[in-house]
C-alpha cells in the first residue's frame, strides 16, 4: 500500500476542483487535491449562476453559442450537480435555496437586482421586484458598504447604523457567531421599531452559522430578513468554500494546501505524478488521473503573455481567439471581451483537445469558451462540468 | 519581494486570525503590501503595529497570488526592531534558549518560584502574560548522543526542538523508541534553538547565530548519510524555510533538501515498505489542531495520515483556527488579549467535535489549547505510541 498514491488528484481547490472530489470521494475513490492559495470562490457571492441569459437557466443554456462547455454536459448530469449541490450544503448547514428551471433575484449593493439560480438562505427573502419597502441596517465604519447607494435606485427604502465595537467585515462576522452578541444586536434591533416590510443586511450575519442567525434575527423581528453580497472580502463566499471544503474532507478526501505544482512525471500518453518544492524540498504525489480545476487568470489556471497564453501545469495547448485585436474591446465594461473565450478546448469526456494526456479531465473556469461574465454562468458551470469530469474520471480509473 | 503582485483581494485578511479579534492592526494586506510602498530606507521605521503581527502565515498560505505578507511583515519588524529599543520581554523571548536552559537547570527552584505570587508579579512587571501557566521546565533535559552503531539501514538525526527538551522530555523519548521500534538508528545531534524565537523577536543576529551553529552540526550528519528528522513543526518550517529564505544561511538547502517531519518520514517507511505498523485499537474521539507551520509546510498532513490506520480512533482534521499563541507571541503582555480571543475562538470550534482530548504537533498549541479549554492534549507521535504498546520504562522517568 502506498500514502502518497490516490486513484484522482485534483488541482485546485474552487468549485470545480471541490465538487469533482467530493464526487470521487463519496464514491470509495482516493482522492486527494493541491492547492497554491486560496480559490476566488472566496471573492464571490457565493451565488450559483448557472445561465443568467433567460429566466430559466436549461432554456438559457440551450441558447448558448454553438461551442460553449454546457453543451457536453447532459441536462440530467447539469441537474444532478445541482441536487447534489444542495444536499451537500443542507447538509453541511448552509443551504441553499432555488431550482434548476427558474433564476431568481438578489439585490446587489448598489441596488440593482443580479440574477442567479441557487442562493444562500441568507439571500431567500430577497425583494423580487421594487414593491417591497426595506430597512437597511448597516455597521458603523464597514467600509465597503454604502446603503445610499441602494437608496439612490429605490424608493420606500431607509437605513440605521449599528455600532458593533469592530468595523472589518471578518470582524463583525465572527461577533455574530457569539451568542450574547447576537442576543444584545436583537434587542436593539426591536428597539428600532421597523416599520419597512422586510429588513437587509450587508452579507455580515455570521461565519459557519449565518443560516441559523439570520433565521432567529427574522423570527424575533417577525420579518424577512436577507443579506446583500458585498465586495470582498465576501462572506457568503468564504461560507461556500468553507461548506465544499469540509464535505470534501468528511467524504474522506486529504487536501494538500501550500502546494503549487512545479512539474509533473509522465511515461507515454499519462501523466504518473505532479510535483511541489514544498518549503525547501521537493516531493510528489502519484495519481492513476488527474482532474485540472486551477481556474482562468485571476485563479491561477492560465497566465496571458503579450501574445500567447499559457496553461501554467501540464503546458496543454490554450485556445486564444485571433487575432489579438479581439482580446479586447475598446469599451471597459463590455461583456463582448475576446478574452473571456480564452481556455482550454475539451473533448466530450472533458480530455483536453489535441493533448496526448489519457488521464487529464478538465473542468471549471479554465475551460474555453465559457464567457462567464456575459452568460452569468460561473459556479453552475463548475458544478456541472466538475461531475462530467469525475465521471470521465471514474471511467478511466476503472 | 513581490508585493507588487498583489490584486488586493483581500483572501489574506479573511485569514489573518489577529486582524479577526484586534482592530489595532491593520491585517496583513495593509501591513505587508499595502505599507511596503511607503517603506524607506531612508526614514525611521514608525510601524509600531508590525508588531501586532503573530507571524502565523496564514496569509501566506491563502495568498492565490504568491505574495508573501507575512514575510514582508516580519522585514518590518526586523527594522523596527533595530531602529527602537526592545521591550524587556522580547529580549528574554529571544534567548529563551538560554533562559530555558537556566530553568531546566534549576527546574525545581525555577517552577516553584514561578508559581509563587512574587514569580508572578515579576512577571507582570515585564510584562509577560500568565493567563495560561508557564510550562514546567523539567529537570533531566535529553542529552546529545552523537553517534550509535550503524545497524540499520535506516538512521536519522532527531532535532527534537526547545519545547521537548526544556519542558517536555518524555515525548522525546518516546520518539526515540517509536523510532527505534521501526527498525531506525536515533542519533541527537549537537543542537541548539532552532532561532525562531529570535526571529519572532526582532533580533535577526542571534537568530542568524542559532542557525549557523544548526546547520553545521546537522550538515555533518548528512553528509554521514543521516535524515534529520524534527517533530516541532514550528522548528521545521524554520530549518526548512527560513534558515533558505529568510536568514540566507549558506548550507539551508542541503538541510532543507534532507529533513522531514516525523510523520512524514514515518509515512515515507509505510511507503517504501520498509515497515508495516500494527496499530492496536486506541478507543478515543480526537480533535486534530493543525498547527498554522504544519499547514504552512507543504506537506500535507502526514500524522491524520497515520492515525488514520489505528483502529477505533476518531480524529476530526480542524485546520481553520489559529490557536493564537504562537510561541512567545501570547505571552507578551501587549498580546494577551488577542491570544486569549483567538484561543477561544479555536477552543469553541474544538468543542463542536465533542472530542475527550485535542492533539496537536507543537507543543506551544497544545499549551494553549489546553490551558483555555481544560481538555487533555497530546502529541500525535503519543498516540502512535500508545497504539504500538510503547511505554517508556519508569526507572528512567524524568518528571519532577
Amino acid at each position: 500500500m502506498s500514502v502518497t498514491e490516490y486513484d484522482a488528484i485534483i488541482l485546485g481547490a474552487g468549485v470545480a476542483g471541490l465538487t469533482a472530489g467530493s464526487f470521487l470521494a463519496e464514491r470509495g475513490f482516493k482522492v486527494a487535491l493541491v492547492t497554491s492559495g486560496e480559490p476566488t470562490v472566496c471573492l464571490s457571492t457565493g451565488c450559483i449562476d448557472v445561465c443568467s441569459r433567460d429566466h430559466n437557466p436549461l432554456t438559457g443554456i440551450k441558447g448558448l453559442a454553438p461551442e460553449h462547455p454546457f453543451h457536453l454536459v447532459p441536462e440530467k448530469t447539469i441537474r444532478e450537480s445541482l441536487n447534489n449541490f444542495q444536499t451537500a450544503m443542507m447538509d453541511m448547514g448552509f443551504p441553499y435555496t432555488g431550482t434548476a428551471e427558474e433564476n431568481r433575484l438578489i439585490l446587489s449593493a448598489l441596488g440593482t437586482f443580479k440574477t442567479s439560480c441557487l442562493v444562500p438562505s441568507t439571500m431567500k427573502a430577497a425583494p423580487q421586484d421594487t414593491k417591497d419597502s426595506i430597512h437597511i441596517i448597516t455597521f458603523a465604519g464597514l467600509k465597503d458598504f454604502y446603503p445610499s447607494y441602494i437608496l439612490s435606485r429605490r424608493k420606500n427604502t431607509k437605513f440605521s447604523v449599528y455600532d458593533a465595537g469592530v468595523s472589518s467585515t471578518m470582524g463583525i462576522a465572527s461577533l455574530f457567531e457569539e451568542k450574547d452578541f447576537l442576543e444584545s444586536f436583537i434587542d436593539w434591533l426591536k428597539g428600532q421599531n421597523i416599520g419597512e416590510d422586510k429588513i437587509a443586511f450587508p452579507a455580515v450575519l455570521g461565519l459557519e452559522s449565518a443560516a441559523e442567525i439570520v433565521q432567529k434575527i427574522a423570527a424575533h423581528i417577525g420579518k424577512p430578513v436577507f443579506e446583500i453580497p458585498t465586495i470582498p472580502p465576501s462572506m457568503p463566499g468564504r461560507r461556500l468554500f468553507n461548506a465544499m471544503k469540509d464535505y470534501f474532507r468528511k467524504k474522506g478526501g486529504d487536501i494538500y494546501w501550500e502546494w503549487p505544482v512545479i512539474g509533473v512525471e509522465k511515461s507515454g500518453r499519462i501523466i504518473e505524478a505532479v510535483m511541489t518544492a514544498s518549503k525547501g524540498r521537493p516531493n510528489s504525489l502519484n495519481g492513476k488521473a488527474f482532474i485540472l480545476a486551477t481556474g482562468s487568470f485571476v485563479g491561477g489556471g492560465i497566465t496571458a503573455g503579450r501574445e500567447t497564453i499559457t496553461e501554467n501545469i501540464f503546458n496543454l495547448q490554450v485556445f486564444a481567439p485571433s487575432p489579438r485585436e479581439t482580446w479586447f474591446e475598446n469599451d471597459y465594461f463590455s461583456f463582448n471581451h475576446g478574452i473571456g473565450r480564452a481556455g482550454i478546448k475539451v473533448d466530450s469526456s472533458l480530455r483536453p483537445e489535441g493533448s496526448r494526456w489519457e488521464n487529464i479531465f478538465v473542468c471549471g473556469g479554465i475551460l474555453a469558451d465559457t464567457e462567464i461574465l456575459k452568460n452569468g454562468c460561473g459556479h453552475g458551470l463548475a458544478l456541472a462540468t466538475a461531475h462530467l469530469a469525475a465521471q470521465s474520471c471514474m471511467e478511466h480509473i476503472r | 519581494m513581490n508585493f507588487e503582485h498583489c490584486i488586493r483581494c483581500t483572501i489574506c485578511v479573511e485569514n489573518c486570525p489577529v486582524m479577526l479579534v484586534n482592530p489595532d492592526f491593520p491585517g496583513p494586506k495593509q501591513a505587508g503590501p499595502d505599507a511596503q510602498r511607503f517603506r524607506s530606507d531612508r526614514e525611521k521605521a514608525e510601524d509600531e503595529w508590525v508588531l501586532l503581527c503573530s507571524q502565523c502565515k496564514r496569509c501566506e498560505m491563502a495568498c492565490p497570488c504568491g505574495v508573501e505578507p507575512a514575510r514582508i511583515i516580519l522585514k518590518a519588524q526586523q527594522r523596527y526592531g533595530l531602529e527602537h529599543t526592545h521591550s524587556l520581554a522580547h529580549l528574554l523571548f529571544a534567548n529563551n534558549y538560554y533562559l530555558s536552559a537556566l530553568g531546566s537547570l534549576t527546574a525545581p527552584i525555577a517552577n516553584r518560584f514561578a508559581a509563587t505570587k512574587i514569580g508572578k508579579k515579576i512577571f507582570a512587571a515585564i510584562r509577560i502574560a500568565t493567563y495560561i501557566p508557564f510550562p514546567k521546565f523539567r529537570f533531566r533535559k535529553l542529552s546529545w548522543n552523537k553517534k550509535t552503531p550503524n545497524r540499520r539501514s535506516r538512521k536519522v538525526a532527531f532535532f527534537y526542538g526547545c519545547f521537548i527538551n526544556f519542558y517536555r522530555p518524555d515525548i522525546g523519548k518516546k520518539i526515540i523508541q517509536l523510532l527505534k521500534s521501526f527498525n531506525v538508528d536515533v542519533v541527537l545531534p549537537p543542537q541548539w534553538c532552532c532561532g525562531l524565537p529570535a526571529l519572532g523577536n526582532g533580533n535577526l543576529q542571534l537568530a542568524r547565530s542559532f542557525a549557523l551553529k544548526n546547520t553545521a552540526s546537522l550538515s555533518n550528519y548528512i553528509d554521514a548519510g543521516y535524515d534529520i528528522l524534527y517533530s516541532c513543526t514550528s522548528c521545521g518550517l524554520c530549518l526548512l524555510h527560513d534558515y533558505q529564505d529568510i536568514m540566507d544561511i549558506p548550507k539551508a538547502k542541503k538541510i532543507a533538501e534532507n529533513t522531514y517531519d516525523l510523520h512524514e518520514y514515518i509515512l515515507k517507511l509505510v511507503d517504501d515498505n520498509y515497515i508495516k505498523p500494527q496499530f492496536q485499537e486506541v478507543r478515543k474521539k480526537l480533535a486534530y489542531h493543525i498547527p498554522c507551520h504544519l499547514r504552512a509546510l507543504g506537506i500535507g498532513y502526514p500524522a491524520a495520515k497515520l492515525m488514520s490506520m489505528i483502529p477505533g480512533l476518531e480524529c476530526e482534521i480542524i485546520d481553520d483556527n489559529c490557536c493564537g499563541l504562537s510561541g512567545s507571541y501570547g505571552f507578551k503582555k501587549s498580546n494577551e488579549a488577542t491570544a486569549i480571543q483567538i484561543g477561544n475562538r479555536a477552543v469553541a470550534r474544538i468543542k463542536k467535535t465533542g472530542a475527550e482530548a485535542i492533539v496537536a504537533d507543537c507543543g506551544s498549541c497544545r499549551m494553549q489549547l489546553g490551558g483555555i479549554s481544560g481538555l487533555a492534549t497530546i502529541d500525535p507521535a503519543e498516540v502512535l505510541s500508545e497504539a504500538l504498546g510503547i511505554t517508556l520504562t519508569k526507572k528512567k522517568s524524568s518528571r519532577v
